[in-house]
């Protein structure tokens, strides 16, 4: 159907990642979040490929108004394989709707969960905990090294994402969906960052008690005489549990357990049991 | 100290730039930079004239959102508004850093309404988005993508965190004299609480087999081996590359380890 083949150069691809990486959230909202960052990032692209059709311009351009949400750095590596996708496409091959959107919305889960996982739950808080402990100190050095390796760090992940996905879109999704290497990205992110969340709680979540337990003569401080004993960070850790309990077996709203939290916190402070 | 208008205008600007998805600094300097409170107290330093203090406040607002996530649209806390309006309260106010921590936490709560505000307004933009798309109009659809919920953003951060410093910063002082003994031990608790909170979502977020398993080796880690956050996480990748290369055999070749990997998610 097409007599010249339509070919996305470089420029393309790497113009389509700067629009992302700087306006994929510019309007997000509850009910399509990301849609309309994706189509904004293409406006080059589907006027590219299907500039020529206003049929399948319109189409193109619909099919990406659809609901769609993802870490956006390491999760670019979904709008690069369907830049490769969209140009089989335009090139007349069967390359369906619903292989897109399969995609899509196969892939954006498990991605936001990578990526959410290595960029807020242990890249930040590694960096942030360094930058603090630096900045703290008065030192001007602290915010600005965290801005300087937060850029330095994610920026080219985010852009190897991107151009392996269009590489790996050309490749043919089969590969990327049958293999078993997203399955080991994911198990070892997680480990990776169940272990370092381990270390903040224990870091940075602070309660303890200052409660003395008076029995005739004797004197009891129940922090160093009971939980210190029991296990170093009882405390710390029953709260983060509790926490965690509440937001996924209970299935409460963030905003509620924090509201829980605040009266914990009023509560116990306002007894001097915490 | 007194913040002139202009100061405070500037502040709101501060936050507005740092606020989720602003696309002047791209996403990542947004939420990632200048959303964070070490950042923005140290903008807000030098907006006031003393930068290595408001570093120093900054640092210290910071902690209690150290493991702050935003997944899935959500954002149960403010550190932006926290970092910048609560650096120059304390600023103002000439306060330690820890009642700088204190004054900031309800910073932190409120701000959580911008978010939820501008959510769900920007919903009207989709829509409009909507009907350009029935004609094909690209051009349209990327306009209301950036200028009109850009706009909003602007409103909506820069008119209440500008307020809220200049006429805020005079009453904080009178609160904070009398915010001594219980009301400010409160705080104090509450603010070592919420980091758990960052770090629940995190977990929860991961959702993994072994994650519980996981999550208490770095917690004694830390507790017992006194070892620093970055030691851990280089520990950490280790573990984790031998945990994947081991999962990841054929099952016969695991069947002793099966159990560790099972047996972990029924408890929370």
């Amino acid at each position: 159907m097409a007599e010249k083949r339509k070919k996305l150069s470089k420029g393309d691809i790497v113009r389509a990642f700067w629009r992302w990486t700087f306006f994929s959230h510019a309007n997000y909202n509850y009910e399509r979040l990301e849609a309309t960052g994706l189509v904004f990032a293409y406006k080059h692209i589907i006027k590219k490929l299907y500039g020529d059709d206003e049929e399948a311009y319109i189409a193109a351009i619909k099919r990406h108004m659809q609901f769609f949400n993802t870490e956006p750095h390491v999760g670019g590596i979904i709008p690069g394989i369907v830049l490769a996708m969209e140009e089989e496409r335009a090139n007349g091959e069967p390359v369906t709707d619903e292989a897109i959107n399969g995609v899509k919305t196969g892939l954006m889960g498990p991605f936001a969960g990578i990526g959410d996982t290595l960029w807020q739950g242990t890249l930040t808080p590694i960096l942030l905990a360094f930058g603090i402990s630096i900045g703290s100190q008065g030192n001007l050095l602290g915010p600005l090294v965290y801005t300087l390796l937060m850029f330095g760090i994610m920026f080219p992940v985010a852009y190897l994402c991107w151009m392996k996905g269009y590489e790996l879109g050309k490749d043919g999704i089969e590969k990327i969906l049958g293999g078993n290497q997203i399955k080991m990205i994911i198990t070892g992110a997680s480990c990776m960052g169940a272990i370092v969340l381990g270390a903040l709680s224990a870091q940075f979540v602070s309660v303890k008690s200052p409660a003395v337990i008076v029995l005739g003569a004797l004197q009891m401080e129940v922090q160093t005489a009971v939980f210190d004993k029991l296990f170093l960070g009882i405390l710390p850790l029953a709260v983060t549990l509790l926490t965690l309990y509440m937001l996924k077996n209970r299935q409460m709203k963030a905003t509620t357990v924090m509201g829980i939290l605040i009266i914990i916190g009023a509560v116990g402070g306002a007894l001097g049991i915490l | 100290m007194t913040i002139s208008t202009g100061q405070a205008v500037a502040i709101g600007i501060v936050y507005y730039l740092g606020n989720i998805g602003t696309p002047w600094l791209s996403l990542l300097g947004s939420i990632s930079v200048v959303y964070k409170p070490l950042v923005a107290g140290t903008l807000v330093g030098f907006i006031l004239g003393d930068p290595v203090q408001g570093c120093i406040i900054g640092a210290a607002i910071n902690l209690p959102y150290v493991a702050f996530i935003s997944a899935g649209g959500t954002a149960p806390q403010d550190p932006g508004l926290a970092g910048t309006v609560g650096t120059a309260w304390a600023l103002a106010a000439g306060v330690s850093p820890a009642a700088a921590v204190t004054i900031a936490l309800p910073l932190g709560l409120l701000g959580t309404m911008i978010w939820v505000l501008h959510m769900t307004l920007d919903v009207t933009f989709v829509h409009m988005a909507d009907k350009a798309a029935e004609r094909g109009d690209l051009d349209k659809i990327c306009f209301l993508h950036v200028v009109p919920p850009q706009l909003l953003m602007f409103f909506l951060c820069v008119v209440p965190a500008a307020v809220a410093t200049y006429f805020g910063s005079e009453a904080v002082q009178g609160i904070i004299a009398n915010l001594t003994g219980t009301p400010l031990h409160i705080l104090e608790v509450i603010g070592g609480l919420l980091p758990a909170l960052g770090i629940a979502m995190n977990l929860r977020a991961i959702g993994r087999p072994g994650t519980l398993l996981f999550f208490m080796a770095g917690f004694v880690f830390v507790v017992y081996l006194k070892l620093p956050v970055i030691a851990v996480a280089v520990l950490g990748a280790v573990i984790a590359y031998f945990y994947t290369v081991l999962s990841n055999q054929p099952p016969a070749e695991i069947a002793g380890a099966a159990g560790v990997a099972d047996d972990d998610e029924e408890d929370f």
